[in-house]
């Protein structure tokens, strides 16, 4: 059900071209020449539609007027015909396309004739850009049918050249939005307008944008890095006998030197005193040996954290110098503006 | 005001300023245990006593000092007829050579009362000694001196002279500290009474001082 509708919709295209500006229409006897056009009824479209002319009509019923004629003197091969209809209709509407797929080659033809016979400024683009003064630009782009001297302004509290060239096809332009001291444009609304002069012929088109200044985000901090971790300072070693082994160790240091040392006229020494400073040493370190070892100091996890820190400094003085510079940054947003409806011509 | 009530009071008054240099001070009371013997083993004494010891420590260097008074009497056996009295004075200061030594040098005065029943001695020491934390504020220590230039009350000399000592300094609970000392002293003391030849008058004792202290 679907695809029928759809081809009847094509069929409908390929048989009335420009059949949604036959809603707008009111004028009764451009009615007539659409439905003669309709019926095939080439020659007595001509008649209506050139009858419909003369009539008062709207911009856009004078444009499908000469459309219709346009596709019939194609239709009819009266190509040259054709060509000055088309002109006509691009010279109301600049902005108006023909789908090649849904129109006839000969009048496709005829209309890129045209369009390459008339001076126009078609198709002016300005695409929403946010950027920091200085760090970029908006895109401007728009078509130009003949070679001509193209200026290009931005209108709003003061006028700014944006360009100014000879152009011809197809142009991609870029604004950056500053003054000539390098400061950005005052906030505000601006109007875009391409003059294109060739001769005596001039042509203009406009697009209405926005001009909008905010601060530029400031970096935070940094308090760690991404995928790095401080690790531990401290580590506490395993339990061990090792305490009373060095009790052993220096109680036993003291008890043989005593025995070495002692007098063989004085006889043996006593060995209470030892006893009583031995034993508090030996049972000291068994206690010792029963308790968690203390905590001692992790070189490596220092070095590496005294280097993690290190790292984290320096970002962040890179990142402080570079929000200083950010404070004295604006944020540039520019927005199109939908048109001014354009009114009866 | 005593010349110890006079000590403390220093200590005390001196305790915040050590802090604020980050010197660590440990300073108590010892009770002792001694041991003696003299000229030949007949004549050998036991006694006990009192002390105090304060030791202090400021990165690298550290000092130590300590006074006892012992009571020595006769030992069971002993050819002795009575007792004296001891003082015994000794110091150090000290070097960190390495994580768990330094090298050392002080003085020993050890005086008898009544002056002439045991001999007084004065020597310089140089030495050095080992310690080692075996836990979380427990510390061990080995110390080796030799007691140079002695000078005794009763005349002589001694070439050969040997301090050994074993210490025990543990955290009880905050600033309060346990203290141990053991000291081995071997004294071979020559003298010529009279001109009548050198004879030898060797002096022996062991000493163990056990205390509290607290860490200002």
């Amino acid at each position: 059900m679907t695809r029928h509708l759809h081809a009847l919709v094509l069929l409908a295209g390929l048989a009335a071209p420009g059949v949604g500006g036959a809603q707008t229409v009111q004028n009764a006897t451009l009615r007539r020449a659409q439905q003669a056009y309709d019926n095939l009824e080439y020659r007595q479209v001509v008649s209506l539609a050139r009858a419909a002319l003369r009539e008062r009509l709207t911009g856009p019923e004078r444009a499908r007027a000469y459309e219709l004629l346009g596709f019939t003197y194609g239709a009819l091969d009266s190509i040259l015909k054709a060509v000055d209809a088309f002109k006509q209709v691009v010279l109301i509407d600049p902005e108006r396309q023909l789908d090649p797929n849904r129109v006839s080659p000969k009048a496709y033809s005829a209309f890129d004739v045209a369009l390459r016979q008339v001076l126009l400024v078609r198709q002016l683009r300005v695409d929403s850009a946010s950027f920091v003064g200085g760090r970029g630009a908006v895109p401007i782009r728009f078509t130009v049918t003949q070679p001509a001297r193209v200026v290009t302004r931005a209108i709003g509290g003061g006028s700014y050249v944006i360009d100014s060239g000879a152009w011809n096809g197809q142009v991609n332009l870029s604004w950056p939005a500053r003054l000539a001291n390098g400061d950005p444009v005052p906030a505000g609304n601006y109007t875009v307008v391409v003059e294109a002069r060739l001769g005596q012929n001039t042509f203009s088109a406009a697009q209405p944008i926005r001009v909008s200044h905010g601060s530029v985000d400031t970096l935070q901090a940094l308090t760690s890095l991404p995928g790095y971790q401080y690790l531990p300072e401290t580590e506490v070693p395993p339990q061990s006998w090792r305490p009373l082994g060095l009790a052993f160790l220096y109680t036993g240091g003291a008890l043989i030197g005593t025995l070495g040392l002692e007098s063989s006229s004085l006889g043996s020494s006593s060995k209470r005193e030892l006893a009583v400073v031995g034993g508090a040493a030996l049972v000291t370190g068994f206690v010792m040996t029963l308790r968690k070892p203390a905590p001692r100091p992790a070189a490596a996890n220092i070095l590496y954290n005294r280097l993690l820190r290190d790292q984290i400094a320096r970002r962040n003085q890179d990142i402080a110098k570079e929000n200083v510079a950010r404070r004295q940054q604006v944020q540039l947003t520019l927005v199109p503006l939908p048109k001014p409806s354009a009114g009866p011509r | 005001m005593s010349r110890a009530a006079a000590g403390v009071a220093l200590l005390v008054l001196a305790a915040p300023a050590a802090a604020a240099q980050r010197v660590s001070v440990i300073v108590g009371p010892q009770f002792a245990l001694a041991s003696y013997r003299e000229v030949a083993s007949g004549l050998r004494y036991q006694g006990t006593g009192f002390g105090g010891a304060v030791s202090a420590r400021y990165r690298k260097l550290s000092a130590e000092a300590g006074v006892v008074r012992l009571t020595l009497d006769p030992a069971a056996g002993s050819a002795a007829t009575s007792g004296f009295t001891a003082t015994e004075v000794n110091a150090w200061v000290a070097y960190d050579v390495a994580t768990y030594a330094s090298v050392e040098a002080g003085f020993i005065r050890r005086t008898a009362d009544p002056e002439f029943d045991a001999q007084s001695v004065g020597a310089v020491r140089l030495g050095a000694r080992s310690f080692y934390e075996i836990g979380p504020g427990a510390t061990v220590l080995f110390r080796a001196n030799y007691l140079a230039a002695p000078k005794f009350s009763g005349g002589g000399h001694a070439r050969f002279s040997i301090d050994l000592g074993l210490g025990l300094d543990v955290r009880l609970a905050g600033r309060l500290h346990g203290t141990a000392g053991y000291t081995f002293q071997r004294i071979n003391r020559k003298t010529d009474p009279g001109g009548t030849g050198e004879i030898d008058a060797p002096i022996q004792g062991t000493e163990a001082r056990v205390g509290l202290a607290i860490a200002l």
